[in-house]
């Protein structure tokens, strides 16, 4: 059966116990009306009927604290590393946002004896958390996890790197080992197909 | 002189030849640009308008941000070509400023600007080529482009204008022409399903007496704009999704 | 509703802007024929179908398509009754719009008659008779396709009916025939119908195919281009062409660039214009300047052929315009580049028999006109109107044609008529639409009424008027409340209540702006069932107020007024002479009376601060006409007599328009209307203060409170009425008084010079003006009893409205006064009467002698035409000398009157002097016998003829 689409400002259902509101809708005066112009989706959560509306184009999202997102780096100091992020989740953004990961959210451990360019360098992908928002022109990223940091690499003479341990990465070529705060990567688990790499 | 001329003649038709309760054609299209996130392109009678929308997008002054809401920035321009004389418009001028803050006002409105923190919404109108009824133009082009850009909205804010022809008539969608010729044009935008009216303004003084009857013509007019507008959106959204095949993906 | 079809556009090009306008085709236009069944029955046509337009040509019924030049040529045909089912297209109707807004209204008019059967086809709009403009088309060539092309829609789309397409252009209907559309031309078609003698009279005359072999008499005008590029050039001068009063071989245009206007003589002079044109003008050389002739030539060509006398004139004009001293810049009309040719009243000449007839124009500067008329017998006894369509080179006099009869020669009707045309006074009758607006008889007051006015009917209110008058609209009441204290009430009709704004009545009402009253009939602004009836507040019957209700003291110092609207119960109505025997009658003490004592005495308190304030007592002569009541012929003439009462009912109704105007202004400052007499620039006052220093009084003229206290002081005790015309001839110092909306001038321009107060304005005769009826609306507003309106409160449309009541009221005045006149003359007509009279003005070669008992003003021409002269003038005292005898201004003197009709256009006094007798110029008296007055006026006149030669020393001489 095919969705139906709806516009936006349109009535949808009666807000209940038995419907609710999703992505995509908003509730007034006791009905759900359609924020989008898209196709409706009827999803069972919890035996909540949740109706959803998605739009037909590319999903505008923006990212919240607690995503994990997909950032280049672009620059280096001392103190942190600016980068910036490529994809939320699995959405791969239009038009990239800047996100700063400072010193001291690099690492989850050892916090005080971490450095900038022993873990991050310019041009590296890295899989981020988004931290909460304290500023507005950037957000604020960490990659203290096992599951964040650097995923892609190049060496200095412009190799794509594999990983050799949490903390160094290695050129296939050369063989020179440079430092990282390396993610723990199941492969399966990384989408490299959507990240555009501009190298 | 002028101001005795008849706008809407003994047989009740104006100087284009509509009913006084005729809007203008309208022929829009969604989508006309691929590099903004929604763009929308519209054409009230000779008025013709470009609207693109960038964004939800970081927001580019740190002053400016919100925490809890995105901003909405406009801009409003007109063509060089766009009327009888040609003559620069640079951006920024009086009414153009003006203008541009009217149409945010209209936006603001609508766009559930709370699910964007921290960010921005740029909306670009350019009038092509301006025959009266400048700003309703931009408002429904920009909601179509809103639209296209899939920024949720709570309804459509569609925007009409209406004055009074022979000094009795209200009459609907007033045209350059008959701007100069008549007196007071309302123009009105409002969000024709809840019935609220988010910006009125008026070209002139006006008695009194008039605007009851003047906006309840405007308002009609919005709500014949928004069923056009939804007949655009309607097909717009079934020919993407019909092209990407996407719509009949999920079951 | 939304059915825009397709669009094109239509490029406008000027000034080199490119417009683009859209136009939308319909598919929802009717056809306008009942029978369709195709179209949806329109509301707005008046086609009817049992209608037949009789016309030989066509063996069957039909209706009437036009061509533009039809409707802009011959629309005094299309005004007959004859012609009926005629379809008006857009593009016909647009077209005539664009070319002549007057013929664009009148056939408004027609259409807007449901028994003509005319409808407008917007063929233009029409999804089936619509027709692009093809590029190398001209407009006119569009047109004629547009109006085929709807004539044979018309054709196919409803094929048991019959079109006629009616068109002058031959091209257009060559092109027709090739389409098998029936068609002829408007002279054929009038030629054919039935009863078509008026018509054919009224058709206009373009066409001159009989008359090509006749040789040209005029040179031929330039192209129009030509003359636009001459005017670029500065080779030719445009300007307003003015004929001459006197010489119809001469006339004048003012150009720029000349101080002097531009001299213009002859036939090929004036090349065809016509007093008024605008003409372009080139401008000889300095040595073939000449002066003006200052002769009078008179046009007494009788016939069309013939142009020797004309030649003749032209010589005699050429040797006397050779004076070199007073040589005028001259020149030569090349080309007309507007005609503003309008409806002309005259008679017919009448020495000519025959199909054409001369018609004179009662305007001296204009052209005698050709017509055509198959009533030529009838018309030579009527006074009538006709306008002129063309001047062909061939042709002595413009070609024209008749319009309409307005009446017999002399009869007072016509006079009229006349009077009313010639000051653009709207007198037809009221309009169906207008009637409808008046409320049903019997009219009753309602209970809601009651609530929302203040019930005064138990207050003896009582009104004072002229004897005879109909339109009562005010009326008074004074009543003691406590010791020291009086309320004193002005009534006014609340014409308010019945003429809604925006109503037909109220359009109509607010176009007239003013009743206008000639001698024996009155032009109603609003119909007569307000006017003498339900507005008219006449004794014993319960009638609508607005009533204006101060509280006095004894002094006559407002303590408080108040304004609302009211139901009053006038008590009784009195003219005023019954009310002012009941003030004298001491032995009345009915509250009628007694209030009336107390207004009289406040009015007299009222009367003296004003005066002290400055107001002027001006003098003028009114005067009052005694008609026969069955024969409508005048039977005297007389001064209108003033009682005390008068003044009294003045005094408060200029009270209730003062105290109104001051809260209209406080409430709406920006739209109150308001009346203001502008002080009069001192150079006016010149006369006055020259004629005061000969006879040794001093006028101040600095401020009205001076010039008020110096004209109190101009008596002489021998000279009874020298005051009266000193104040005469101060009323023609002052400028108009003017209705304006306050917005549009400072605050103190809105002074009223006359009454010298601040602030006034007009409320109390609103039957009879329409300031009032708007002063009423605003005063409602303000007391709360009723709600603005947009126009009300437009600055810009109040304005508008004000400069239409200030000319109509000029209008009226003017035309009143030309009644008068015209029944003065009536009265004089066939008797010779010796009549006292003053000199109102010593002029170089004449005197101006005002006859009070007739308010009448004539010349006394002191040197008859070629011959010498007895007297002598002295420019600096302004007196003429004849021997002994001195003429100053202000003498009394005798003078013979008598009626000149030789011209019966033109009809003039001719004046005799009697008194004091100069040998050689003056008349003896006449005797008794020869009077012809029947009552006793020449006693007393003969008395007060011995006083004056007793007291005059002058006069003891001769």
């Amino acid at each position: 059966m095919e969705n139906p689409i709806c516009l936006p400002g349109q009535r949808l259902s009666i807000c209940d116990n038995v419907y609710t509101c999703g992505q995509g809708t908003y509730q007034r005066q006791g009905y759900i009306y359609s924020m989008l112009a898209g196709t409706v989706d009827l999803v069972d959560r919890n035996g909540v009927k949740v109706i959803e509306v998605h739009s037909t184009g590319e999903q505008t999202v923006i990212s919240t604290q607690g995503d994990i997102v997909t950032a280049q780096v672009y620059i280096i100091t001392q103190q942190f590393a600016k980068c910036y992020i490529k994809c939320i989740g699995s959405t791969v953004l239009r038009s990239p946002y800047r996100g700063l990961i400072r010193r001291e959210n690099i690492r989850a451990t050892e916090k005080d004896k971490t450095e900038v360019f022993k873990s991050l360098r310019p041009g590296d992908i890295v899989l981020a958390r988004v931290l909460p928002m304290t500023e507005a022109h950037s957000y604020q990223l960490s990659t203290a996890e096992n599951e964040l940091g650097v995923v892609i690499a190049h060496s200095e003479h412009g190799y794509p790197m594999v990983p050799v341990s949490w903390t160094e990465m290695q050129c296939p070529k050369t063989l020179v080992k440079e430092p990282r705060k390396v993610a723990k990567i199941i492969p399966e688990n990384i989408d490299t197909g959507g990240i555009v790499v501009d190298s | 002189m002028s101001r005795n001329r008849e706008l809407i003649s003994k047989i009740g038709l104006r100087l284009d030849g509509r009913r006084p309760d005729e809007l203008r054609r309208i022929r829009c299209k969604m989508g006309v640009f691929s590099q903004p996130d929604g763009s929308a392109y519209i054409e009230q009678g000779l008025t013709k308008v470009l609207a693109a929308v960038y964004g939800p997008h970081q927001v580019r002054s740190r002053q400016k941000a919100q925490h809890d809401a995105c901003i909405i920035n406009t801009q409003f321009s007109m063509a060089v070509f766009s009327t009888n004389e040609r003559k620069k418009r640079p951006r920024g001028d009086r009414k153009s400023t003006e203008m541009s803050m009217h149409l945010q006002q209209a936006l603001l409105s609508v766009i559930e600007t709370d699910l964007y923190p921290w960010s921005q919404i740029d909306v670009y109108v350019e009038v092509l080529h301006a025959d009266g009824g400048i700003y309703p133009a931009c408002v429904n082009a920009a909601t179509l482009a809103v639209i296209d850009a899939g920024i949720p909205i709570k309804e459509y804010v569609c925007a009409c204008t209406a004055s009074l022809g022979n000094n009795e008539v209200p009459m609907l969608d007033v045209s350059h022409q008959e701007e100069i010729l008549g007196g007071p044009t309302l123009t009105v935008a409002a969000l024709p399903m809840s019935g609220k009216i988010v910006l009125m303004e008026m070209s002139q003084r006006f008695h009194l007496d008039h605007l009851p009857k003047v906006l309840n013509k405007a308002l009609e007019g919005c709500k014949d704009v928004k069923a056009i507008l939804d007949e655009a959106v309607k097909n717009h959204v079934s020919e993407i999704g019909s092209a990407t095949g996407w719509a009949n993906t999920t079951s | 509703m939304f059915t825009t079809k397709c669009f094109i556009k239509k490029n406008k090009i000027g000034n080199f802007l490119k417009h683009v306008r859209e136009h939308y085709i319909r598919d929802d236009i009717s056809c306008g024929i009942p029978s369709c069944d195709d179209c949806n029955a329109e509301a707005s046509s008046h086609l009817n179908e049992v209608h037949l337009n009789k016309c030989s040509l066509f063996k069957f019924e039909h209706f009437i398509i036009l061509d533009t030049n039809v409707i802009l040529d011959q629309m005094d045909v299309l005004e007959e009754p004859i012609i009926c089912n005629v379809i008006i297209l857009h593009t016909v109707y647009k077209e005539v719009k664009h070319r002549s807004l007057p013929i664009y209204k009148r056939l408004n008019a027609v259409l807007e008659n449901p028994s003509r059967h005319f409808y407008i086809f917007v063929n233009d709009h029409h999804k089936d008779t619509f027709l692009p403009e093809d590029k190398n088309e001209l407009i006119n060539d569009h047109n004629d396709r547009c109006i085929r092309k709807a004539t044979s829609w018309y054709m196919g789309h409803v094929p048991k009916r019959h079109f006629v397409l009616i068109t002058d252009d031959a091209k257009n209907r060559q092109l027709a025939l090739a389409d098998n559309i029936p068609t002829c031309t408007i002279t054929d078609y009038v030629k054919h119908l039935e009863n078509n003698s008026i018509l054919q009279d009224k058709l206009s005359r373009k066409d001159f195919h009989s008359e090509k072999e006749a040789k040209d008499i005029f040179p031929p005008h330039l192209s129009t281009a030509a003359l636009l590029k001459g005017i670029k050039e500065g080779v030719l001068h445009q300007g307003t062409f003015r004929a001459s009063k006197d010489n119809f071989l001469e006339g004048f245009v003012s150009v720029d660039g000349f101080t002097e206007p531009v001299l213009l003589q002859g036939r090929d002079g004036l090349n065809r214009s016509v007093d008024g044109d605008i003409v372009a003008v080139e401008v000889f050389k300095m040595e073939n300047w000449v002066s003006p002739s200052e002769i009078v030539l008179e046009d007494e060509g009788v016939s069309e052929e013939s142009i020797e006398d004309v030649e003749q004139k032209e010589q005699a004009l050429k040797n006397t315009t050779v004076q070199e001293a007073e040589i005028k810049p001259t020149g030569r009309v090349v080309g007309i580049i507007r005609r503003k040719w309008k409806q002309y009243c005259g008679i017919i000449q009448g020495n000519s028999e025959g199909l054409y007839q001369i018609f004179v124009p009662a305007n001296r500067s204009i052209p005698k006109v050709r017509i055509e008329t198959r009533q030529a017998e009838f018309l030579k006894t009527q006074k009538l109107i006709v306008t002129i369509d063309s001047w062909p080179r061939s042709s002595r006099y413009p070609h024209g044609h008749f319009v309409r009869a307005l009446g017999r020669i002399g009869s007072q009707d016509t006079e009229n008529e006349v009077v009313l045309l010639e000051h653009d006074v709207p007198h037809s009758q009221f309009s169906e639409e207008v009637l409808s607006c008046l409320p049903k008889l019997p009219w009753i007051i309602t209970e809601e009424d009651e609530k929302r006015r203040v019930d005064l009917r138990s207050i003896d209110i009582c009104s004072v008027d002229p004897p005879g008058c109909t339109d009562i609209d005010d009326a008074l009441h004074c009543r003691l409340i406590e010791e020291g204290k009086l309320e004193v009430g002005v009534h006014i009709a609340d014409v308010s209540h019945f003429i809604r704004p925006g109503t037909a009545i109220d359009l109509e009402a607010a176009s007239r702006a003013t009743t206008v009253y000639l001698v024996g009939t009155r032009i109603d602004m609003v119909p007569g069932l307000l006017s003498s009836n339900l507005c008219s507040l006449r004794g014993g019957e319960d009638r609508f107020a607005f009533s204006c209700i101060w509280e006095m003291d004894l002094q006559a110092n407002i303590l408080s007024t108040r304004f609302h609207k009211s139901i009053i119960k006038s008590k009784s109505a009195m003219t005023y002479e019954e009310a002012q025997l009941t003030i004298d009658d001491q032995t009345k003490t009915d509250a009628i009376a007694e209030s009336l004592r107390n207004l009289n005495k406040l009015a007299k308190i009222l009367k003296k601060r004003r005066l002290e304030n400055g107001a002027l007592v001006l003098a003028s002569t009114e005067v009052k006409i005694l008609m026969d009541s069955e024969t409508m012929e005048p039977l005297d003439v007389e001064l209108k007599k003033m009682y005390q009462t008068n003044s009294m009912v003045e005094e408060f109704m200029l009270l209730a328009n003062i105290s109104v105007a001051q809260k209209i202004l406080q409430e709406f400052p920006d739209c109150a209307m308001l009346r203001r007499h502008p002080t009069p620039p001192a150079s006016n006052f010149d006369p006055l203060v020259k004629a005061g220093r000969h006879l040794g009084f001093d006028i101040q003229v600095d401020c009205g409170r001076n010039l008020a206290d110096s004209l109190d002081r101009a008596v002489k005790p021998e000279n009874p009425y020298l005051n009266t015309m000193l104040r005469m001839l101060a009323t023609r110092c002052m400028l108009q008084a003017v209705y304006f909306p306050s917005g549009t001038l400072q605050k103190e321009d809105f002074y009223h010079y006359g009454l010298a107060v601040p602030l006034y304005t007009h409320f109390t005769s609103p039957i009879r003006r329409y300031a009032d009826i708007i002063v009423h609306r605003l005063l409602a507003v303000i007391c709360g009893s009723d709600s603005t309106y947009p126009d009300l409160l437009d600055k810009q449309k109040s304005s508008e409205l004000c400069q239409n009541l200030n000319y109509r009221n000029r209008m009226a005045q003017y035309a009143g006064r030309a009644s008068v006149a015209f029944n003065t003359h009536l009265f004089f007509k066939g008797k010779l009467n010796d009549e006292e009279g003053y000199i109102l003005y010593v002029r170089k070669n004449a005197l101006q002698i005002l006859i009070p008992k007739y308010g009448l003003e004539c010349t006394l021409y002191l040197v008859k035409k070629n011959e010498t002269t007895l007297f002598e003038y002295d420019e600096e005292h302004q007196t003429q000398r004849a021997g002994d005898v001195v003429f100053h201004t202000f003498d009394p003197v005798t003078i013979r009157l008598q009626l000149d009709s030789s011209n019966i256009q033109h009809e003039k006094f001719s004046v005799l002097l009697v008194q004091p007798a100069i040998p050689g110029f003056s008349v003896p008296a006449l005797s008794k016998d020869d009077e012809q007055v029947n009552d006793a006026e020449p006693v007393k006149k003969g008395k007060k003829r011995k006083n004056i030669a007793a007291k005059s020393p002058k006069k003891s001489k001769s």
